[in-house]
Order: C-alpha cells, then sequence, then structure tokens
C-alpha cells in the first residue's frame, strides 16, 4: 500500500549542494519545498568535531560518509563485451549519503570552466577543423561561459572561495590565472599559504615560462560571512579535509552554508532517511506527477508536486531516470536515446617527488585545495594541432591529504612491501609532495551508463551499470600532460627522485578499486538538441517540463577541472529560469 | 607480473613443512610468542600465530617496531570480529564471478571467512609458517602475494592484498584499534596523530617535533586507550 501525502509545489530528491541551493532558492521564491534525502541528518558543529572525526580508518579508509555499498551500488565492466560484476566495495570514486552529500567530505577545489570548455565542439572544430573530434561525441553545453559567470560568481561568494584572480573585467592581474574567462569581481578572500616544496614548484615553473597561481579553494582563509549570511572560520590546516566532514566550520560545506540560513523557513522541510525509488508520471506520460520513497520505517509513500528536481548525484541522477523511465535509454548499437550518454570521467595521473633531506613537506599540514597550479596545459590553453588528441589538464602540486595509512611515498624501484620498504616510507614521508595532472575525459559512443540485466539493489531495483574504459585521446593527453608534469618535477631544486603514475596508461584498463576522483559526469547531458541532450540548456527536461536536472551527469564531457563549480554555475543558472520564467508560467523554456 | 606457478608455492610451502619440524626454543624468540594467551575475538592462536609470521614479513622488526610488536595482530583480529571483517560496506547479493583486475572484490565470502579458510589453506598445504625461518617466510609470502591460485576459496593474491592493507592499516591507523602501540608508526614516520592545528607551521620548512597524539590519548603518557584484545588481557591481569 502507497501512501499519498499532500501536495507541495516542489519535491527535491537529494540535499546536498546542488538539492539545497534548490531548496534555498525556491523556497525565498514562494515554493513549498521538500527535500528527501535517503542518509540521515548530522551537523557540522556535532558530528565532525576534532579529534573523533580525525580518524583515518573509519573515514578515509572504511568511508563511513559515503554511500552505503549493500544498498546503493552499480555494476561495472571496462566494454561491452564483458559482464558487469557489481561494484562490491567503494574505491575509484565515493559519492555521499546524508544531510550536505558528498559536499561534507569533498576537498573544496573550487573551479570556473574555461569559456572554451562550454562550447568545446565548436571551439575545436573552428580552431582545428572537424576531423580532430572524429570517433568523439563532444559537445557543445548549449550556454556559454557570460551567461554562467554570474552564477559562477555567486557560488564563490557562497562558499567564501579563496584565491588570487587572473582576469577582472580584461584587466589581466599579477599572480592569478591568466587563462581564466573574464570575472566580474575577484574572490573573495585571499589565497591559502603555501609550503616549501609548493614554493619550490612555483619558482620553477615561472622559470620555465609558466604561469602559477595559488589553487583556488573553498577552504576558507579568513573569518567570512557568505551573501546568504552564514558565517565560515579560518583554515587550519589540519591535513583531513577530503574524505572528512570540517568540525572548524573551515571548508565550505551545504549544512554551513546553506542549510543553517534555511532550517528555519516555513516553506523548507527536510525529511531525511527517504529513500526515492522513482519519478511518477501522468497518464499521458508528458510530466511528472512527483514522487514514491521508502521511509526508515519502511513504508512506501508518494509526495505529489507540481515540479520535480532530481539532486541525487550524477550517477543516482541516471538512475533514477532509467528507472522511472523518463526521457529515452541511450542505445550503443544504434546511437539512439540519451539517458545514459556520453558517460565520461577525469583522467588522473600525477608525478611524485622525493626531496632532500633539508626539504620539510610535513605533508599532514595542508588542505583539500592547497594547490600550486599552471593552466598552461589544460583545456585548449596550448596549441593541439599536432598533438593527436584534445582537452588537457591543470597540473598542481597539492599537498592535501598526507595521513600515513593513505600516504606512504616510496621512491622508484622500492619494493612494494618488507624491510626496505619500511626504510624507504620512514626515509621520505616528510620530504615528499605530489604533482597531480587532473585531465579531461572526452565523451564516446561506447561509454554509457544503462541498468543491470541481473544486480538488484536492497530495494529489487536493477543497478545502474557502468561500462567505461579510457578513451584513447584521454590516454595521449594524460601521457602529454604528464611528460610537462615530469619536466618541471625534474627542474626542481632539492629533488632526489621522481617518479611518475597514470591512471590512463596505454595498456592498463580503467579499474573501480583505486581512488581516483568522484567526478562522474554524464550521462543526462544538457544541450540545445533533443537528439543528444537529456535537458534543454535550462536545465530542463525534454521529455517532462517539470523535471529539472542538476549536478555533473548534465556535463556532456568532462572538462580538466573538478566538476563543483561548473554545476553549482548550472545550478543557479537553471534555479534563476525557473524563478524568472517557468514557476509562473510552467511549460517547455525551448522546442523540441 | 611474474606468474608463480602452483608449483613453485608449493615448494616454497614445502620448505616450511619441513622447518617446522625445528625445535620449539627456536620459534619461541620471535615476537609472536608474546601473543600467547591473548584473548582474541576472533582469531584462534593457531591464526594469530600464522598472521603475526605474515604480517613481519611485510613490516619486520629494524630500529621500529614490527607489525606484530606493534599490535597489528590486534588490530586485524578485533577488524575481523566487527564491520570489516563482517562484510559492513561490501554488496554480497549474487550470482558470484571471478572478475577482472579492474572490478574488485568479487569474492563470494566476508573478509573474515575469506583470511580465516586462506589461513588454513595456506597452513594444510605448507605447515607451520610461524615456524620456518625469515627467508623461507619472506618466499612464501612473496609467491601468495602473486599467485592465481586459490587458497580457500579466493586467489592468493586477492587475499594478499587485504592482509597487506590491514597491516598498513594496523601499524599506521589509531591506536584506539589496538595497532600502532605506544604509537610505533606515527613515530616513524613523524605524523603527530588526530590532533591537528598548523596554521603557524604550515608554510615552514622546518622540522615539526610534537609528539603525536591518538583520539583516546592517555594525557602524561605516550599512550593510547586501546580497544584491542591485549589491551583486555592487561587489565584483567
Ligand atoms: C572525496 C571527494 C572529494 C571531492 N573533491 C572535490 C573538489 O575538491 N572540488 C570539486 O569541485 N568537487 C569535489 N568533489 C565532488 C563534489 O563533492 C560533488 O561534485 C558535489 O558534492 C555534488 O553535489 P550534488 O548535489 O550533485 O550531489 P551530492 O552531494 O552527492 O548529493 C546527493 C544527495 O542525494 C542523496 N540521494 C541519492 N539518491 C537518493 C534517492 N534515491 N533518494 C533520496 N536521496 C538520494 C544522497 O544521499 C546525497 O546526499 C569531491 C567528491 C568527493 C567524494
Amino acid at each position: 500500500m502507497v501512501t499519498e501525502l499532500p501536495k507541495t509545489d516542489v519535491v527535491i530528491v537529494g540535499s546536498g549542494w546542488t538539492g539545497l541551493a534548490a531548496a534555498y532558492e525556491l523556497a525565498n521564491a514562494g515554493q513549498r519545498c521538500v527535500v528527501l534525502e535517503r542518509g540521515g541528518w548530522r551537523h557540522s558543529t556535532t558530528s565532525f568535531g576534532a579529534p573523533e572525526e580525525h580518524d583515518e580508518l573509519k573515514y578515509a579508509r572504511q568511508k563511513e560518509h559515503m554511500i552505503d555499498t549493500p544498498i546503493k551500488t552499480l555494476s561495472f565492466r571496462n566494454d561491452g563485451s564483458q559482464t558487469a560484476l557489481p561494484m562490491r566495495r567503494l574505491g575509484s570514486f565515493l559519492p555521499g549519503k546524508g544531510l550536505g552529500g558528498a559536499g561534507i567530505h569533498w576537498n573544496g577545489q573550487l573551479w570556473r570552466p574555461l569559456p572554451s570548455d562550454l562550447n568545446m565542439a565548436s571551439h575545436y572544430s573552428e580552431r582545428y577543423g572537424q576531423g580532430i573530434l572524429d570517433g568523439l561525441s563532444v559537445q557543445d553545453w548549449g550556454v556559454d561561459y557570460d551567461e554562467l559567470e554570474p552564477h559562477l560568481n555567486f557560488f564563490e561568494k557562497i562558499c567564501g572561495t579563496a584565491g588570487i584572480a587572473g582576469n577582472v573585467e580584461g584587466e589581466a592581474a599579477e599572480g592569478g590565472n591568466p587563462f581564466e574567462g573574464r570575472r566580474s569581481e575577484p574572490y573573495p578572500n585571499p589565497p591559502m599559504k603555501s609550503s616549501p616544496p609548493q614554493d619550490i614548484f612555483r619558482r620553477t615553473a615561472e622559470q620555465m615560462g609558466y604561469n602559477p597561481f595559488h589553487m583556488p579553494s573553498a577552504n576558507v582563509t579568513r573569518a567570512y560571512e557568505n551573501p546568504y549570511g552564514a558565517q565560515l572560520h579560518p583554515c587550519v590546516y589540519c591535513g583531513f579535509c577530503e574524505r572528512f566532514g570540517c568540525g572548524y566550520l573551515a571548508k565550505a560545506d551545504p549544512i554551513i552554508c546553506i542549510y543553517d540560513v534555511l532550517k528555519d523557513h516555513e516553506n523548507f522541510e527536510l525529511r531525511t532517511g527517504a529513500h526515492v525509488l522513482r519519478v511518477e508520471k501522468s497518464a499521458d506520460g508528458q510530466t511528472a506527477t512527483g514522487v514514491t520513497y521508502v521511509d526508515e520505517d519502511g513504508r512506501e509513500l508518494f509526495q505529489p508536486a507540481d515540479t520535480v528536481c532530481l539532486n541525487a548525484y550524477a550517477l543516482w541522477n541516471v538512475h533514477l531516470m532509467l528507472v522511472s523511465g523518463l526521457g529515452t535509454p541511450y542505445d550503443p548499437q544504434s546511437g539512439e536515446g540519451t539517458v545514459g550518454r556520453n558517460y565520461s570521467y577525469q583522467t588522473m595521473a600525477a608525478a611524485s617527488v622525493f626531496f632532500e633531506k633539508d626539504v620539510w613537506s610535513n605533508p599532514f599540514m595542508g588542505a583539500g585545495a592547497m594547490g600550486m597550479t599552471i593552466d598552461d596545459f589544460n583545456g585548449d590553453n596550448f596549441d593541439h594541432a599536432d598533438l593527436g588528441f584534445v582537452g588537457g589538464g591543470y597540473i598542481s602540486a597539492n599537498q592535501t591529504n598526507g595521513r600515513p595509512i593513505n600516504y606512504q611515498p616510496t621512491p622508484p624501484d622500492t619494493p612494494s612491501w618488507g624491510r626496505e620498504w619500511k626504510q624507504a616510507v620512514r626515509e621520505n614521508y616528510l620530504h615528499h609532495i605530489g604533482i597531480v595532472v587532473h585531465g579531461s575525459s572526452v565523451s564516446v559512443p561506447q561509454n554509457y551508463l544503462d541498468l543491470d540485466p541481473t544486480y538488484v539493489d536492497d530495494y529489487g531495483q536493477p543497478l545502474l551499470r557502468m561500462t567505461f574504459d579510457f578513451p584513447e585521446n584521454d590516454r595521449r593527453m594524460s601521457s602529454y600532460v604528464l611528460s610537462k608534469a615530469e619536466e618541471i618535477a625534474r627542474n626542481m631544486d632539492h629533488v632526489r627522485a621522481v617518479s611518475t603514475s597514470n591512471q590512463a596508461a596505454e595498456g592498463e584498463s580503467y579499474s573501480v578499486v583505486p581512488y581516483q576522483t568522484t567526478h562522474n559526469v554524464g550521462g543526462a547531458v544538457i544541450g540545445t538538441d533533443p537528439s543528444t541532450s537529456v535537458v534543454n540548456r535550462f536545465g530542463q527536461m525534454w521529455d517532462h517540463h517539470n523535471v529539472f536536472v542538476f549536478g555533473a551527469c548534465l556535463f556532456p564531457q568532462n572538462l580538466g577541472y573538478n566538476p563543483t563549480g561548473p554545476l553549482m554555475g548550472l545550478a543557479y543558472w537553471t534555479l534563476d529560469h525557473m524563478k524568472s520564467d517557468y514557476l509562473e508560467n510552467p511549460r517547455p523554456l525551448m522546442d523540441a | 607480473m611474474t606468474q608463480f606457478s602452483r608449483r613453485a608455492i608449493l615448494k616454497q610451502m614445502g620448505a616450511v613443512g619441513l622447518a617446522s619440524a625445528v625445535p620449539q626454543t627456536l620459534a619461541a624468540q620471535n615476537p609472536y610468542a608474546e601473543l600467547d594467551g591473548v584473548p582474541w575475538f576472533f582469531l584462534s592462536d593457531t591464526e594469530a600465530r600464522f598472521l603475526s609470521a605474515f604480517c613481519d614479513v611485510l613490516i619486520p622488526e629494524d630500529e621500529f617496531p614490527s607489525a606484530t610488536q606493534a599490535g597489528v595482530i590486534d588490530f586485524i583480529d578485533l577488524q575481523l570480529a566487527t564491520g570489516y571483517g563482517q562484510g559492513a560496506g561490501l554488496y554480497m547479493k549474487g550470482p558470484f564471478r571471478r572478475g577482472t583486475l579492474s572490478q574488485g572484490y568479487q569474492a563470494e565470502m566476508v573478509p573474515a571467512a575469506l583470511i580465516r579458510n586462506f589461513i588454513a589453506a595456506a597452513i594444510e598445504q605448507g605447515g607451520d609458517l610461524a615456524a620456518a625461518d625469515a627467508e623461507q617466510r619472506e618466499g612464501v609470502v612473496s609467491a601468495l602475494s602473486e599467485t592465481e591460485d586459490s587458497f580457500g576459496g579466493a586467489q592468493g593474491r586477492v587475499v594478499f592484498e587485504e592482509l597487506w592493507a590491514l597491516t598498513k592499516e594496523g601499524y599506521f591507523g589509531d591506536p584506539l584499534y589496538g595497532g600502532n602501540r605506544d604509537y610505533a608508526g606515527w613515530e616513524m614516520v613523524g605524523f603527530p596523530g588526530a590532533h591537528a592545528y598548523y596554521l603557524e607551521f604550515v608554510d615552514k620548512n622546518v622540522p615539526y617535533r610534537a609528539p603525536p597524539k591518538g583520539i583516546g590519548h592517555i594525557p602524561g603518557t605516550n599512550r593510547s586507550a586501546s580497544l584491542g584484545a591485549s589491551a583486555m588481557m592487561k587489565k584483567e591481569g
């Protein structure tokens, strides 16, 4: 028996960054909002305090803040000829559960897209000719940089972002990123500190003619009040950032930055322990009527709503669409259909730098977004004419998460265990830094998401099935940008040894085992053509005009940056159009 | 990667079998002799001795304690008895198939059973690892780390990876969980622990010398509270 609840104006699935931003904006626009969150309630001031939160075993290894794979996971294979098997344990990516979603245990590396990232297909074909995109499903976002700029800027202020602007209204600024698009305002807070190895990286990069700058950071550098009136505190560089909640209230998270200033609003209601099973459709299939969910007592409830917002994280938004019959599933054989199409990821590589004894990195001191970065090999900031690939990545000396279970740097040719290994760990732990290559990921026809034919979750629903391997384009890109990172590393002073690793190395299959990034993107992409996108350029589903979609599932391919800046820019862009246009006159905002 | 044949492993195991004939006094000098009588939560004494010999190959004694000396067996015992060992965080619905490397853990057992069966199979095929000499132990562990052969239901290399991860977690994790005894692992690398506040230090090129402190630090000592079985024994004794 499904119990039908009183109708609400808007039902929002998920309480992460996108879900709470939607609730804030819509509640304040007079819409009654119900937020359904499958995980539990928690709060940064009471749930993440030190020293208890600083438990590497519990949070970083056993992943207390992340999805519970016994209930929610997906199946995986590298290519369509294999049998997908369930991802039985978390590894490559770590989606969140509970109030605040993954915004609780993220790093806070907060980027904007490059203008050319947003019209990637037209940009590359104009500059290099159509052929450069052969075999790829790369396409334009349908919304351009100038349209997103106010919204990217607003989210940077919500997070109290720390950094040096490189381009305020066209004025180049010393110390900033010279490649970034035009900004309407500088960052609200000054950049993070840098460690001795990062200073060496900066000097070397400058000498080589590159343009180093402080990575933009949502680890806040001074006491700050955001535009919603929420308070953030200065970061203490405790080194427990990624995979942990921040009890210092110094890493911008959705609880402090949004929930606290929304929770008492009369138009806002949060229900935790509410697992949404599917979106229900009207008899004619044209619109959604609400969502059905299971509450903590196992009861099935139907929550009717005029408008449905999908904010469940990139992967689970796509899963909800597939199990609800929203849109048309992608068929890799025919190339028809769009839901699940253009899944892509992030292509990660690194150079590992081992210093002489007089350089102290003290890697346990750090912050999630403490990085010294160059953007010279990201996007189309460099000439791709004869390179045989599109895209790129940023190169960054990061001092983020040097806790000893997960961080045991050993120089090349050290055995992987035993006496010599032990000796090497002890000698290098305090004198090492990683230089990350954070690379883009193109979409290709053979990488996609659909439903698994065999495996089910605890609710009896088929698991999402991921078919993915690194495209050749990205393997070439990664090895090229990594060679640049390695060159910088080898030119640095006081360096004893350098090693490299590349997740997308030639001959290596993508694996769900080692952590890479939680930057799963695509599967429900944004665009202007309903045959190649699930939502129109306003984030509204082509097939069901009262369903709005948020998150990285909208990205037609992945850019070289971390996704949250771009996806929150899109979120505020969508919310702006909902408030200023859609809600008073619900209809498709674009003609199909 | 080198593929070790079943024969090569059995040869190593055979060597151990021979070695188990060495007099008891020799074996008693090893750190695992101190494990006798610990009221384990999960392990049998035989399993504890096997793990001790195994983990001390991975992290042997030098100026700093071996895995066993640092409490890693306590740590593993506690982990196998609780969430991790019992399958928390594991999707355990079938059907089960042997996957590709990139598909990760596909064993039909939770880690506690996986490791128990592995130890039983290893002892059955090769004798008492704890009684072997150092070189033989290293040979066995090395062979097991690479073999695709099944030991108690899963490939040797799969179980090796579980045990190696546990060993590092025990050596470097918070001492609350029984390992990292007297902050052995943290002292070794120079990690100050859970009480972390580095605003004034992060940009300085200097060593940081505060002694480590864990979540359950006992003020005025260099020790932490521990949930491990040995700590229970000390309390009772
Ligand atoms: C370890 C880590 C580090 C990261 N670092 C960075 C970084 O430095 N920079 C960056 O830009 N990004 C980073 N990210 C990514 C960032 O966290 C995400 O992009 C962002 O949090 C996505 O927000 P969201 O609202 O789309 O989804 P989420 O934050 O995942 O929120 C979705 C919520 O929906 C809930 N939900 C899911 N399914 C259902 C259902 N069926 N019913 C009810 N509720 C449901 C979930 O429980 C969850 O709380 C990181 C992520 C991780 C995990």
